[in-house]
């Protein structure tokens, strides 16, 4: 006799696997435009059924579903979203390979496969969550991640979807803008480090100054990205144009300089409040012990405000570095590049998938930043209290 | 201590990334273009013919919108890049109800003194290609009902003709653009019968008429935007010239022209080769068919003989 009271249905599975199948009914899994700009014709997974592929997806996700709705065993959940995962991911390569007859003809993933993309990593990441695994075990866990992602888009398998069309022909400014895109967050990262840390710190010291610093910068945070943009052009454009010395450091009122100093700008105030907050939070008593000690003014704030402060600083860096990596995109509109190139481009094309090919790698350049400096700032908490 | 010596090798490290030095001498001519489809085009051409003739350039294409490559082009950061002569209208604001705007030549002309006179640049010949607004009306209720130009469409709209308009707000409001057509071609759109967006993205017009999104049939456009046949639509021809007349050509700072006296002769028969049908499909190559902008002007130009 099967107990049902010994299972645990939990209400988060059921959501998952209820959107999951209402997708696959009720949405559409691909779109086919007779060109780039076309409407198209959408196609839901039930129309695919001729396809070998169709069958071997839906048995995944039927598998998934019933391991989801019967089971807690994490590991079972795991390999069964997984599995899913990656047989989505290949279904829709080998789908846009059948239609995708002629060159000017485009398959592009509809909303069913988003929809089915979101629930199957929502459930992956629940189950990871579920294991609690120790900061440097998620990394790893990651880095298989963009392993085997990398794996599946250089083996060819989706070579036939409209956005790899649209990455294929501008393979190399897509690897150019890539660059420049984190050149200009951890550039904009570094400089907002080197100004806001000392910042930081004498607006603790001082709380005269802090009151100023803070309300000041969160009031440039309310400028519109694109206007600060385009306010620097002028005093910058007018720098260079005085001094050789400034063009010759890729100073001008137009492209990257605009943008990293706006992106600094934009960075300062959760460094710097950051910092504040860290160091506030530093006991009395620890500060105390430390002037017993003996220790010099700077020997405290290096060796026990700044490192008993230091995991604050490091969400504050998290926050940066996650907002900077959105933020560049707009930098594409004053000529800085960066994946927004293709953002804006895409738009003035109606190109949706020309949009996708910058703002996915967006996307996931904020993902893959989260997870690391999540991973970076709980290691380091979890040291100084074993300390 | 390990974490400042890695975040200091960190910042070394990108901030070495933006040293670029520039040797002053035999420097480039600075290419820029605004961001859309056309801009990239016409910024490629001049690009392949001034290498193809000697003179070497520097790639600052697509760079941004009007108002970005504008302040870049007076404050010398860029050279040379495809700018509207109609856009002279908002340049110059003390002359932006001028007649002469609407037309082709008297328009270039006027643009060419005042921006030379002010900000010393220098206007090339122009495309004779006019990509202004104007109305662009589904085939299958442009042709039962004998569309062609403004005119005909003017007379139908009176008549009960049900047109449903997709529009920018500033076409609707700007007394130069839907207002002018309405008074010159004596018809009126009723509230319900206009669809308002804002921003002048004519992408997203062209497509609503083309998915007849919420009934849509008829579409703001630019005369030489490529989406148009693709998407079914046919022009109406402006047969009282209501509108200013926007013809791109290569816009350069006279201290550049100086150094390479030879940019006129090389840039201005390929601008006079272009009209609005062949920028028509030049555009719709890279929109529709996701060709890049390089390799269609480099298409064009070999065809004409212009490059090898």
């Amino acid at each position: 006799m099967i107990r049902w009271s010994s299972f645990r249905l939990d209400r988060v599975s059921l959501l998952l696997v209820l959107i999951a199948g209402l997708s696959v009914v009720y949405a559409a899994f691909v779109t086919i435009k007779p060109n780039r700009i076309a409407k198209g014709e959408s196609k839901y997974l039930v129309e695919l059924l001729d396809q070998p592929s169709t069958w071997v997806l839906l048995g995944c996700l039927v598998v998934w579903a019933v391991v989801h709705l019967l089971s807690t065993r994490v590991r079972w959940r795991l390999l069964s979203a997984n599995v899913a995962l990656w047989v989505l991911l290949i279904s829709i390569g080998v789908i846009a390979t059948t239609f995708a007859t002629k060159p000017i003809v485009r398959v592009t993933p509809s909303s069913a496969f988003w929809l089915l993309f979101g629930v199957l990593s929502l459930s992956i990441t629940d189950s990871w969550v579920r294991l609690k695994l120790k900061p440097w075990y998620r990394l790893v866990v990651l880095g298989f991640y963009l392993l085997v992602g990398g794996g599946v888009l250089w083996s060819g398998v989706l070579d036939d979807l409209a956005i790899m069309r649209e990455f294929y022909a501008r393979e190399a400014k897509f690897w150019q803008e890539a660059l420049r895109h984190l050149q200009l967050t951890l550039g904009a990262l570094s400089v907002a480090l080197l100004i806001g840390l000392p910042l930081g710190v004498w607006s603790f010291q001082v709380p005269a100054l802090r009151q100023i610093v803070l309300q000041t910068l969160s009031l440039v945070q309310t400028i519109p990205s694109i206007a600060l943009f385009g306010l620097l052009m002028a005093p910058l454009g007018w720098l260079a144009a005085q001094s050789t010395g400034a063009q010759a450091l890729g100073i001008s009122g137009i492209g990257a300089a605009p943008a990293l100093v706006a992106l600094v700008i934009y960075n300062l105030l959760p460094i710097v409040a950051n910092t504040v907050i860290g160091l506030e939070g530093v006991a009395p008593a620890v500060r105390d012990a430390a002037k017993g000690m003996g220790l010099t003014r700077a020997q405290r704030l290096w060796q026990v405000d700044i490192p008993l402060a230091f995991p604050v600083i490091l969400t504050g860096v998290r926050i940066v570095l996650v907002q900077g990596i959105g933020l560049v995109t707009v930098a594409a509109l004053i000529g800085g590049g960066g994946f927004g190139t293709f953002v804006f481009q895409g738009l003035g094309q109606t190109s949706t998938d020309l949009v996708l090919l910058g703002a996915l790698p967006i996307v996931g350049l904020a993902w893959v930043a989260a997870v690391i400096l999540d991973a970076l700032a709980e290691s380091l908490t979890v040291t100084e209290q074993a300390a | 201590m390990q974490r400042l010596a890695l975040l200091t090798a960190l910042t070394v490290l990108t901030a070495s990334t933006f040293f670029n030095p520039v040797l002053a001498e035999n420097k480039p001519v600075v290419v820029a273009s605004k961001i859309d489809t056309e801009g990239a085009l016409l910024g490629n051409m001049i690009v392949l013919t001034l290498e193809a003739n000697g003179i070497k350039t520097q790639d600052k294409l697509s760079l941004g919108g009007t108002p970005i490559v504008r302040k870049a082009l007076i404050g010398g950061e860029i050279d040379i890049y495809p700018e509207y002569t109609g856009n002279g209208a908002f340049m110059f604001e003390a002359e932006k109800d001028a007649p002469d705007w609407k037309d082709l030549q008297q328009g270039w002309n006027k643009v060419k003194k005042l921006d030379y006179d002010a900000n010393k640049l220098v206007w090339l010949p122009a495309a004779n290609a006019n990509n202004t607004y104007a109305l662009a009306v589904r085939s299958d209720v442009a042709t039962p009902n004998h569309l062609k130009t403004m005119t005909d469409f003017g007379q139908w709209v009176t008549g009960g003709g049900n047109s449903k308009l997709i529009a920018s707000q500033e076409f609707v409001n700007f007394a130069g653009g839907l207002p002018a057509f309405e008074s010159t071609y004596s018809f009126k759109f009723k509230p319900e019968q206009m669809v308002i967006v804002s921003g002048g993205d004519t992408a997203n017009t062209i497509k609503a008429a083309a998915d007849q999104t919420n009934g849509v049939n008829t579409a703001m456009v630019y005369g030489t935007d490529g989406a148009i046949e693709p998407a079914g639509l046919v022009v109406m021809e402006d047969d009282k010239n209501t509108q200013v007349v926007y013809a791109p050509a290569p816009v350069v700072r006279e201290e550049v022209l100086k150094t390479y006296p030879d940019m006129v002769k090389v840039l201005t028969p390929v601008f006079e080769s272009l009209d609005a049908p062949t920028l028509r499909g030049l555009n719709a190559r890279i929109q529709v068919e996701g060709e890049l902008a390089k390799d269609v002007a480099a298409s064009y130009l070999k065809d004409k003989g212009f490059i090898k």
